[in-house]
């Protein structure tokens, strides 16, 4: 029986326990049943609070700089990339694509004055990016205030967050500093992507700007996690090696001693 | 979001070959079963429809394999794991009681080599996947995949001796 066949056979013993797979269909089905539930009772009179986002936008009008500003921003990467405008009520005021695909996702969402925790949830819920990250994509969310002091807003916007992030597989949140996001913008990036591309530069210096544009976060996260494994697998291999080397060392020492012995004394230990 | 029939039929079919996976990946019963439970749970709500049967376990193989190295990744991340708890041979309880010697020496070899190794060989001896296929659900590329297996014949060889090769 050749190698192939025996590794065959070995690993076939290996089985998933029932009790492992009985947990697991516990497990699962329940998760289906809370989501089901959630669904029913979570209902946001939509058009209620659009037109309440109107109505506010209206009275505000002498004083539109406070609705019409985003003192905080909300930046959603996954390939597509979208930046939210997020003024002092929380509401959303402006939508921007940060790439030809985040432009189209951008056009086809209806989320000026909603919420912003509505938006990026209608955002992530969306069918391309819900079909991205059924396709194990990685998704970050980043929120950008200004400077490295966070605003109250912000902080709330980043609990937030982080929370919604928390509860979703492959979702990350982040806080990005207004200074940070003007250099991912000059670079022609979201933030999120931004932050990813210094992170694989870091630990790959040929990585190139026009190579980072055409990855998707997924990709990019994998060959950082690939470089890191790498690192640590040459360290890893560096240690039993050096052992032996040691035992090498100690053999060639003790062959090099009788050697010397027998050439000046004619005959071996 | 898939039906409960959709979930079960999947852990009947996928349930070994996630298990294997984790075994060939992590160290111990508490983080398979985390891994087990997520990948399942991954299936229930994505909304990916597969093109065939081959086509949703290429699906299973790549999230396990990515769900464990994110695992590993966050182990790494925290500097938790000191080197002596890479000692893969004596960590290595999950091999079933009912193994021949020889089976339990080949699990153990195979287990011993390193991470990218063993994954190549278990996708590709195992699994029967080719150095393509491979290349696509561990985002290396083909020959680096064929460099692993070369290196990975080579070492078992070594460890294991005497054995006729393919």
């Amino acid at each position: 029986m050749n190698e192939k066949m025996k590794i065959k056979e070995a690993f076939d013993k290996i089985h998933a326990e029932e009790e492992l797979k009985e947990k697991t269909k516990e497990f699962v089905l329940s998760k289906i049943n809370d989501s089901k539930n959630q669904a029913k009772t979570y209902s946001f009179p939509r058009k209620i609070m659009q037109a309440a986002a109107v109505f506010v936008v209206f009275l505000s009008f002498a004083g539109g700089a406070l609705c019409f500003v985003p003192t905080v921003e909300i930046s959603i990467d996954i390939n597509p990339s979208i930046e939210l405008g997020v003024n002092t009520f929380g509401r959303i005021v402006s939508v921007e694509g940060q790439n030809s695909d985040g432009k189209a996702l951008a056009d086809s969402l209806d989320i000026r004055f909603l919420n912003y925790s509505d938006a990026v949830n209608k955002i992530v819920e969306s069918e391309k990016i819900s079909s991205l990250l059924s396709k194990d994509e990685i998704l970050t969310i980043s929120v950008i205030g200004n400077g490295r002091m966070q605003s109250k807003q912000s902080k709330k916007i980043l609990t937030n967050m982080r929370s919604f992030a928390k509860n979703r597989q492959n979702t990350y949140c982040y806080y990005a500093p207004k200074e940070e996001v003007k250099n991912a913008h000059k670079a022609g990036f979201s933030y999120g992507k931004y932050r990813a591309f210094l992170k694989l530069k870091s630990l790959d210096s040929t990585v190139t700007e026009e190579k980072i544009r055409r990855m998707t976060m997924r990709e990019i996260h994998s060959c950082i996690e690939s470089h890191i494994h790498d690192e640590l697998e040459t360290k890893m291999e560096a240690e039993p090696w050096e052992n032996s080397m040691t035992e090498q060392k100690s053999t060639r020492r003790m062959k090099n001693s009788a050697h010397f012995h027998k050439k000046h004394h004619g005959h071996e230990n | 979001m898939r039906s409960e029939k959709e979930v079960e039929r999947a852990i009947e079919l996928y349930s070994d070959t996630v298990r294997r996976l984790c075994m060939v990946h992590l160290k111990n019963h508490a983080d398979t079963e985390d891994i087990f439970q997520n990948v399942f749970l991954k299936y229930a709500v994505s909304s990916v429809s597969f093109e065939s049967e081959s086509h949703e376990k290429a699906w299973f193989i790549r999230v396990t394999i990515n769900a464990c190295r994110d695992l590993i990744k966050s182990f790494f991340r925290k500097h938790v794991v000191s080197f002596e708890s890479f000692d893969f041979l004596n960590s290595i309880a999950e091999i079933p009681e009912n193994m021949t010697l020889e089976n339990k020496e080949i699990l153990e070899a195979v287990l011993s080599l390193p991470e990218k190794y063993r994954r190549a060989v278990y996708l590709h001896y195992y699994e029967n996947l080719s150095a393509p296929e491979i290349s696509k659900i561990i985002g290396k590329n083909t020959n680096t995949v064929y460099t692993l297996l070369t290196r990975s014949k080579k070492i078992l060889r070594e460890k294991l001796g005497g054995y006729e090769y393919e």
